[in-house]
């Protein structure tokens, strides 16, 4: 069964309740803006395919539930990210003030190798601002991170901000991408690779594949 | 027993193949059978939760206003006529509320004035903020407003806030702790009743490492959240307001077991049946899966998948600590029912147990009924605890499990 793409990984958007993580996603994969979107209960995720340096990149990314209590069960799903976005709103100072707390958490619960970038989202509401882009700026680069004010309902700032995360995803795991310059023919999972190989018994259907 | 998709389509409602007259007189005669309930000294509660959990179960919002006060114990007479204001601001809670309400516009019928539908949100806010104010030892969740616009939109406000008080502190009080330990640990119940049921769709699940959180918001929303037809989301609140707090979790295996091809087809990949399964199908035979989790309740009722749903968690082996069927017996001996169930199951093919059993149960009960009179009865009878007792002695008891 031929693939569609180079790699696969992992992102994961983390933020309080409200900020538009559920928004940017819808944006990003399929250029869509629901104003009034449904609240998200637990975790699911959307894909889609980039071209980066001439490699195809398969992204898997996975939306989470924004309020404090469904981080017990979000928390489970770190551990199996590549790269994360903090996203807060800059209408509300709040959100914010939260990234530390969503930093410290992506910090004790996801991989060490994880990328983070922060976005700042609803750029589009300028008269509702409670945060400023120096603020961002200023925070992203204390924690040493990239830094983009976005806007899901103008579409400003969104693929650029996903395909750095990618690409910064891409550039952490540059071992693994040589071997696949290498051997371009041989399809790779990154998000396989770094986890713990499991050994699945696929053999009541040969043309399963198992990544489990 | 063989829940597959492709061999329920014979099964999927005993009035295939019968005229819409005969579907009409069937209705009218469930109504009449209703206001009879009603009108009785005292009123006939068993007889409401089977008209509840029976086929098309009860029918119009204009039943559901008097079947479902009875169903949770609220006395009609002691409904407050006026709420006590409620303290917006200065409630914990009420940005988070501000934020899902605002966010709820898919719950309200598509046809319905902005105006009207701006009330309702409103009125959503205040029940939620009343309940919670009252309540100090309960808590907000996302998905709490997916229950109580479903009870806004049947019974109006002022109803509504009376059940849906009554409903936070039984049904719902697990999900309404400072934390979601005790709903993870709810959501452990689900692996159990599949494998038991159809091992190599659980050994597909295990093997693709799928968890049960996409069966989250099915079990804290009673479907209200991903359920698009309000028709289906009343028709199984008026299943679970009739039956014991964990029939949520029954139904959501029921509902993967359905799905036993899909399951199968799907990449053996955590993400991909994570997906898969979060998506609900929108035709789904509603009346042939809640006899079915009606059946796999009393089949595999909590108290014997308890032990199984905390090793889920822990290897730690712990005492069964539900005592639902003891205390159901004191309403209807279903403990009985189920030991000659068991017995039964050893030694007959399960169809011929459940005739039996059926005949032991109730003997004159009608076809119309018969979906699982068995199971259904059992689950009356666990149900009828459901409103007399405290939420906490429905909990999973995390001391015992968990020292």
């Amino acid at each position: 069964m031929a693939k569609q793409y180079d790699v696969l990984f992992r992102l994961l958007l983390l933020g309080d309740s409200g900020v538009g993580k559920t928004c940017l996603l819808c944006r990003f994969t399929d250029n869509e803006f629901h104003p009034s979107h449904i609240s998200t209960i637990g975790v699911d995720f959307k894909m889609k395919t980039l071209e980066i340096d001439g490699i195809k990149v398969r992204i898997q990314i996975w939306d989470t539930a924004g309020q404090e209590r469904y981080q017990t069960i979000t928390k489970q799903y770190y551990r199996r990210a590549q790269g994360i976005f903090l996203v807060y709103d800059i209408t509300s100072e709040r959100s914010f003030q939260h990234i530390m707390k969503w930093a410290s958490d992506v910090d004790e619960y996801a991989p060490d190798k994880v990328q983070k970038i922060l976005v700042g989202n609803k750029s589009d509401e300028e008269q509702k601002r409670q945060v400023a882009t120096a603020q961002g700026n200023k925070l992203a680069k204390a924690y040493g991170m990239d830094f983009f004010e976005t806007s899901a309902f103008t579409n400003h700032n969104i693929t650029e901000s996903f395909t750095r995360l990618a690409e910064l995803v891409l550039q952490a795991n540059k071992k693994d991408l040589d071997v696949l310059r290498v051997s371009i023919n041989d399809k790779l999972n990154l998000a396989a690779l770094e986890e713990e190989e499991g050994v699945c018994d696929s053999s009541s259907d040969a043309q399963k594949t198992c990544w489990c | 027993m063989n829940l597959k998709k492709s061999r329920s389509v014979g099964a999927s409602s005993p009035l295939n193949g019968l005229g819409k007259q005969d579907a009409e007189s069937r209705k009218k005669r469930k109504m009449a059978e209703i206001t009879q309930a009603l009108s009785m000294t005292p009123v006939d509660v068993g007889a409401l939760r089977r008209m509840a959990i029976s086929e098309g179960g009860l029918l119009t919002d204009e039943i559901r206003c008097k079947v479902w006060p009875r169903l949770l114990n609220v006395p009609v007479g002691s409904i407050l006529e006026e709420l006590d204001k409620v303290e917006r601001e200065n409630n914990k809670d009420y940005n988070q509320v501000l934020l899902d309400v605002q966010r709820s516009l898919r719950r309200f019928p598509p046809g319905m004035p902005d105006e009207q539908r701006e009330g309702l949100q409103e009125e959503l806010i205040d029940i939620i903020l009343w309940v919670l104010q009252k309540n100090p030892q309960l808590h907000y969740y996302q998905g709490y407003h997916d229950i109580v616009v479903t009870f806004l939109l049947v019974l109006g406000e002022r109803l509504a806030t009376a059940l849906v008080e009554k409903l936070s502190t039984h049904h719902l009080r697990d999900f309404m702790d400072p934390t979601m330990d005790n709903t993870k640990h709810i959501l452990n119940y689900l692996m159990p009743i599949i494998e038991r049921v159809n091992p190599e769709v659980y050994d597909f699940m295990q093997q693709a490492e799928v968890g049960t959180i996409f069966a989250l918001s099915w079990l804290i929303t009673w479907f209200g959240h991903v359920l698009s037809d309000f028709r289906h989301v009343v028709r199984l609140y008026d299943f679970f307001l009739a039956c014991h707090p964990l029939m949520p979790i029954y139904f959501a295996a029921v509902i993967v077991l359905y799905r036993e091809e899909e399951v199968l087809d799907c990449e053996c990949d955590m993400a991909m049946l994570h997906h898969l399964l979060s998506q609900i199908p929108q035709d789904l035979p509603y009346e042939t899966l809640i006899s079915r989790a009606g059946d796999l309740f009393v089949q595999f009722p909590p108290s014997e998948l308890a032990k199984e749903a905390a090793q889920q968690r822990s290897q730690q082996t712990a005492a069964s600590t539900f005592k639902d069927f003891e205390l159901a017996s004191a309403q209807q001996r279903p403990d009985s029912v189920l030991r000659q169930r068991r017995k039964e199951q050893q030694q007959q093919a399960p169809v011929e147990a459940q005739r039996g059993t059926m005949a032991v149960v109730q003997p004159t009960a009608r076809r119309f009924v018969r979906l699982a009179v068995m199971g259904l009865t059992v689950a009356l009878g666990a149900a009828a605890l459901a409103v007399v007792n405290s939420a906490l002695e429905w909990a999973p008891k995390f001391d015992l499990l968990f020292p």
